[in-house]
């Protein structure tokens, strides 16, 4: 029988080939798809816990990540099948000008590991494609990150454009990356600000909920008003 | 005046060259480019010196910074006897280039640009992101690549080297910022070299050193922020970059 341990303890050590030798073995035995996929989400919070205390950094991250998305890869067709699909849709970028991407990817990855479908819009993001993008896809979030002060200010014209996008009233902003602070994402009107990859995901998932009624939380929410929400 | 200069050694072949001809008393206090690979470090360093010049030299008329914001590393910086100067810089390539406003043109016209110096050339710090604060950068070292070998395995350590190298593919330019000072060409060639490398269009672009001389002669207008004893420096979030707040008590 597939060992679930060894399967969330081979995406923690980042170790691909096991997590999908195990993957693939669970398949085989006919095992429940979300089951198998279960013991990876819950590596991944892990794995943004110790990032979080600093006790991992963007290699562990970055190669943990790696390791789930390949097993999830055999996954992904028998989700599909059986109706199982992320709930929450959320657009990322860097803004524009902004040509930088590794805070970026981590948040991505992180939010697929907790059951987000994530539309990458990749560098040099502008207001326009963050919103043309949420359009298409229904996105319930934009998420904005910038490693530049030089460019951070342009997530400015995301909010504002967000604001007045009346047909798209419950859409939701989060912003992060090195120097953006929860002082500047307050002042723009940002709903949501996180100071590393793994609390992005939180708050995400706290925004969006929000937003959606299955929670309160008024204005920017930040980690302690999230744990005290919670 | 007296002057007491807490300076980046990105910037020590001009400041070396003004610091001759300045009409006033300069101390200079040169940090490692190597800090910024932590905003926080940095921070806490130059506010030490801060600390330790406040109390060693009652004399001095001011404390002059040859920083810029630098990704947010002096917003915090306390100044609690003597006025804190800095130039309105979000970094040393504005210094180098000589105004907020030919750093803006520059980084709207090429936003792919990495930016070499003379100083950062022959320190090695050249690429290895100090000039725009990217501490996740991470250049091919051998050494690096060695450690995630023996930590993560080779396939991973192949993995890691091309996630965290991947910046240097949407880079398109490379820019020497040539302060006309040096003695030979040896930095320009690297700085090619180190370019050519990685497909980047190689620029040697002429710097303009009047911003950090009228820093270093005290000629401190809107160009530069005087954070007065008791306040604070913060990021504006605005066109003027920096502020000074009064200091949480």
């Amino acid at each position: 029988m597939a060992d679930f341990e060894r399967l969330q303890a081979a995406v923690e050590a980042g170790d691909r080939d096991t997590a999908v030798e195990i993957t693939q073995a669970g398949i085989d035995e006919g095992l429940d798809p979300h089951a198998i996929l279960t013991p990876m989400t819950d590596a991944m919070a892990v794995v943004g816990e110790r990032f979080s205390r600093q006790e991992v950094f963007v290699p562990e991250m970055l190669i943990s990540a790696r390791a789930m998305k390949g097993a999830v890869a055999l996954l992904e067709p028998l989700l599909i099948s059986a109706g199982i699909k992320p709930d929450k849709t959320a657009v990322l970028g860097t803004i524009r000008g902004d040509l930088h991407d590794i805070g970026k990817n981590l948040v991505g990855m992180m939010l697929k590991g907790a059951n987000f479908e994530v539309v990458d819009l990749g560098t040099n993001t502008t207001a326009d494609d963050y919103l043309a993008a949420a359009r298409e896809h229904h996105a319930d979030l934009i998420g904005c990150s910038a490693l530049l002060t030089t460019t951070m200010g342009g997530m400015r014209d995301v909010t504002a454009a967000v604001a007045e996008a009346d047909d798209m009233p419950d859409l939701r902003v989060i912003v992060g990356g090195a120097p953006v602070t929860l002082e500047f994402a307050t002042d723009i009107g940002a709903h949501g600000w996180a100071p590393d990859a793994a609390s992005a995901v939180h708050m995400a998932t706290a925004v969006v909920e929000a937003a959606r009624g299955e929670r309160d939380a008024d204005g920017v929410i930040h980690p302690e008003a999230l744990a005290a929400s919670a | 005046m007296r002057l007491q200069f807490i300076v980046c050694d990105m910037l020590m072949l001009p400041v070396e060259h003004i610091e001759a001809a300045s009409p006033h008393d300069l101390v200079l206090t040169d940090l490692s480019a190597s800090l910024h690979v932590e905003p926080l470090p940095l921070r806490d360093r130059i506010q030490e010196e801060i600390d330790r010049i406040e109390a060693e030299d009652p004399a001095a008329d001011a404390i002059i910074l040859g920083y810029g914001l630098c990704g947010g590393a002096t917003a915090g910086l306390l100044a609690r006897t003597k006025p804190l100067v800095l130039p309105r810089a979000h970094d040393c390539a504005t210094i180098f280039l000589g105004s907020r406003e030919r750093y803006q043109q520059e980084h709207e016209s090429q936003p792919g640009t990495y930016w070499f110096t003379e100083d950062n050339v022959k320190r090695g710090s050249a690429l290895k992101g100090w000039l725009l604060g990217d501490a996740s950068r991470s250049d091919g070292v051998n050494s690096t690549y060695q450690e995630y070998i023996e930590k993560y395995g080779q396939e991973n350590a192949d993995y890691l080297m091309e996630a965290l190298g991947e910046w240097q593919s949407h880079y398109s330019r490379g820019a020497f910022l040539e302060s006309g000072l040096a003695t030979d060409d040896s930095a320009r060639e690297v700085a090619r070299e180190e370019s050519e490398l990685r497909g980047w269009r190689f620029e040697a672009i002429l710097s303009d050193m009047t911003l950090i001389e009228r820093l270093m002669n005290g000629e401190w207008d809107d160009d530069f922020l005087v954070v007065q004893p008791g306040q604070t420096l913060a990021m504006s979030y605005d066109d003027d970059i920096v502020k000074a707040v009064p200091a949480e008590a």
